[in-house]
This record gives C-alpha cells, structure tokens and sequence, in this order.
C-alpha cells in the first residue's frame, strides 16, 4: 500500500476523517493528530510495513513530510 | 465553617437497559432483569457465564471519533455517563460561553473504578502472549490508566478543580460521591462531577472471580433469574458493566441559575470492617451505617427504604441484614429494603453510583424498585421488610444506599426528597 494511502486508512479509522480531506499540504496537528495519535500512527507504520523507527526520529509537520519519511524508511530498510 | 447544601442537578447512566433515565427507573420497577447468558469465542476455554452488558452503546456515537478511540471501554461507559449527567444539568461542555462570567476552577471530578483499563491491558497481554508480539500499543498505558475517565471528563467538560479516582473494590463510585459530597458541602468545590464506571469483561477478570466462588450459576435460560440476592436458594453474584454520574451542586448555585434539583444529598459515612478482605463483618457496617446517620443530622426511624449492597453472596446478604438490624432496631421490620442488583448486576466501580441513582430515583419517584426473584426468603435474611415487587410507598423523604467492598471497606450514603 502506498504512504499516502496508509495514512488515509489510519486517519478515517482512528479520526474519521475523510480521505479526501488528507493531503500532502494538510497539517497533521490540525486534521487531529495530536503527539499521542502520532505514536499510534508511527506504531501502525511500523507494523504494516515491517520496519523501525528510531526513537530520535523528528516528528514530521504534515501529511507530505510524513508521507516523504515513510517512503524513505521503507526504501532504506526493504 | 458554614456548611452548604448539596444539590443533585445531574444525573447520566449508560446502563443495559440503555441512557434513559426514566426507561431505566421503570424497567427496574418492573422488575425486568437485563442479565444474559454471555458466551465468548476464546478458544479453548470459552467464558460462558450470566452477565449484564451494554449492548445498545456505541462509543463512536456517543462520544465521537477520534475521543472515543483513546479510551479503554471503562472510560467510554463513564465519559458518556458524565456527558449525560452534564446535560441533564443544563451544563455546557468545554470553556464557558463568554456570556457566563464564572469560573469553573473550583469544580472538579471523583470517580470511582474497581478494575480501571482491565480490558486495554488484556489486549497487550494477548498481544504478546498468544500472538507473540514484541511489543504492545503505544496508547495502552493511557488507556488502561485508573484515572482515565476522571481525566478525559475533566479535560472534556473544562473542570479546573480536583481530578481523582478512587479504586475501593465495589464500594468505589459510593466513596467517590461521598468525598465529592464533601467538598461541595464544604465550599471548596461548586460543582462536582462524581460517579464510577467498570468493564470487567476481560477473560482474566472473570475467570478470577469464578476461582473465588462468588459467581452465579446459570445457563442460557436461567440467566435471567441468576441474581437472587436474600434468598434460600442463591448462588452467588452477576458481574456487569456501566457508567453512571451525578452532579453535586451546592444548593445556593443551584437554585440562582434555576437548575432543576432530583434531590438533596444529605450524609456520607465510611468505616473499614479491619478484619478479613473478603468476609464481612456486621460491626464495620454498622459503623458506616452510623456515621452516615450522624453526617445527616438523623434517625433511624427517619430512614424511609435502604437500597441494599445486596450481591446475593452466601455471606454477605445475612451480614448484610444483621448490620441493619442493629442499627435500626424495632424499625428494621417496616424499613424497605431492596437490592437492585438483582436485575442489573453488579457493576463494581459503578455499582455504587448506579445504586445511589436509583435511590434518587425512588425518592424522586415515590416508588421503590424491588428485589427481583425473590420468591423464597433465607432464614438468614430475615427482620426487614424486602420489598419483592416495585412498590408506591407514599411518602419516601430520606434512603440510604449502602456499598460494602472486598478489603472491608463500607460506604453509605444518604439521600433526601426533592422539596
């Protein structure tokens, strides 16, 4: 599954939110992911794509940093 | 220091028979019980045990997404208690309107919760034990927290003041609304929130209560009639789950906004038995029963129906009785006594909130719900008047709603008529 497209996912389950609403300029903390939701994300990102965060990680600020982050990792650790 | 009035304005419940008030109060009445024979799917030792659940409630609808995915179900039956009992106020959520000028730093929340996030601890348990993860939810620790629900009620309704929980075993929320009392009637609080909730559903829960032997047998058609509290032939109690919440207020708020006023707390009293976790003893009972008469300014001969702890255990009913015997004495035999518990459960944390709004409920009604399936009397139980069907008992002005918990805790609190 794309980035992008987990993001969704997770979104419209945890906040629901509809899908269309999250794009690459949106800002996470004001499409309601809050420090707590970003651990659970980056839990789920983790799960889904088989790989690891370090725990020094910087907090990406919107959906396209985080989409640009997770695209990275998963290429890194394929 | 001047002693207030203790208004109850609000009154929620997200109970089996579902959030509204006068249905609940009704059905109860009637005498219709909401246990059910409840069957899990775990393999290979399925839970099938006489339960009580609240099958209608939706936490999504009831407290919106993504709030009600930060919860552990404790803390949804309570949130959604406490929203209820807010409303029923008249009270908005969140920061006051600009319009209203007063300050809610003072007002606060007191909850009660036995087994807290017992579920959401479950889950990672399973998690790393059966499905041999490594590692569990980053959200677990703030689910599965005790203070959950007081915290997310506090955060959600704008309460400024204290913030705590109280885990007492089943007399949790009774000693949450006492200590809530307490503080409106001292004037260091206007408004509390105060109330209890538990989900005890989890697989490990139940089957530890089993181990204890304090459970009802029943089956698919006996369920119904498992919990027969006072009588010959009962087997134990019926676990369930719940939310329940009052608004104490103090009386002078109360009436200058013009809220609608159920009733008026008007005493607490709390003792340990100091003896033994788990088998109760008269004389602590007698304490709480005591203080709670003495907090209140009354007598025995005042009190007009007791809504009984009554878990139809094969010990505690009798002790139960005894302890009432001696406190109100020649007044025992025509002193109405009920346990609702026969139709609702025992809800631990919550049992004491949802058995203090019952008793509200009564006064304000003038009617007292009964003790369901009660058809034959344990010799043990005798020399008070069990109410066996739902009764017009004009006219209702004080009752007690006693708790009494695993450790030798007791609480009680008492209850006057709306004026």
């Amino acid at each position: 599954m794309e980035s992008l497209d987990l993001i969704r996912e997770f979104l419209k389950d945890h906040v629901g939110l509809d899908p269309e609403k999250v794009t690459a300029e949106a800002e996470l903390a004001e499409i309601g992911v809050d420090s707590l939701m970003m651990l659970e994300l980056m839990f789920e990102f983790e799960d889904r794509c088989g790989i690891t965060l370090s725990s020094d990680l910087k907090s990406p600020k919107t959906v396209g940093e985080m989409v640009t982050l997770m695209d990275r990792l998963r290429s890194e650790q394929s | 220091m001047k002693q207030r009035r203790v208004a109850i304005t609000g009154l929620g419940i997200i109970s089996p028979y579902g959030g509204d008030l006068p249905d609940f109060f009704a059905r109860l009445l009637a005498g219709e019980s909401a246990v059910h024979f409840l069957h899990t799917d775990d393999i290979p030792r399925p839970l099938a045990i006489p339960f009580v659940s609240c099958h209608g409630f939706n936490p999504d609808e009831a407290l919106g997404r993504p709030l009600a995915g930060m919860m552990d179900r404790f803390a949804q039956l309570g949130t959604a208690a406490a929203f209820n009992a807010w409303a029923d106020a008249g009270l908005s959520r969140g920061e006051p309107a600009k319009e209203e000028s007063e300050s809610r730093d003072n007002w606060g929340v007191a909850w009660g919760t036995a087994l807290g996030g017992t579920l959401a601890y479950e889950k990672g348990y399973r998690e790393l034990w059966q499905k041999g993860r490594e590692r569990v939810s980053p959200l677990s620790v703030i689910l599965g927290m005790n203070n959950a629900a007081n915290a997310h009620i506090s955060i959600q309704l704008g309460l400024g003041g204290v913030s705590m929980s109280h885990t007492v075993a089943c007399a949790s929320s009774a000693i949450a609304i006492g200590e809530a009392f307490r503080r409106v009637r001292s004037g260091e609080a206007t408004v509390m929130l105060t109330g209890g909730s538990d989900a005890p559903q989890a697989y490990g829960v139940a089957r530890a209560w089993e181990a204890l032997r304090v459970m009802a047998s029943g089956d698919a058609n006996t369920s119904p009639y498992a919990c027969r509290p006072f009588s010959a032939d009962r087997t134990g109690l019926v676990l369930g789950e719940g939310g329940a919440a009052l608004v104490l207020e103090d009386w002078e708020h109360a009436v200058a906004r013009g809220a609608r006023i159920h009733g008026e707390m008007v005493g607490y009293g709390t003792s340990c038995d100091h003896s033994h976790l788990v088998r109760p003893e008269a004389a602590g009972q007698v304490r709480a029963l005591n203080a709670a008469l003495s907090d209140a300014g009354l007598a025995p001969e005042q009190i007009d129906y007791i809504n009984a702890h009554g878990t139809a255990t094969a010990e505690g009913d009798p002790v139960e009785v005894a302890a009432l015997k001696l406190v109100f004495g020649e007044h025992a035999a025509r002193l109405p006594v009920s346990a609702s518990k026969s139709m609702h459960g025992h809800q631990l944390g919550a049992a004491g909130a949802i058995e203090a709004i019952v008793t509200v409920l009564a006064l304000r009604e003038q009617a007292i719900p009964p003790t369901a399936h009660l058809k034959a009397l344990d010799p043990a139980c005798t020399g008070v008047d069990h109410v066996t069907s739902g009764r017009r008992h004009k006219p209702l002005q004080v009752a007690l709603s006693n708790s009494f918990a695993f450790g030798g805790s007791n609480a009680v609190l008492a209850f006057r008529a709306p004026a």
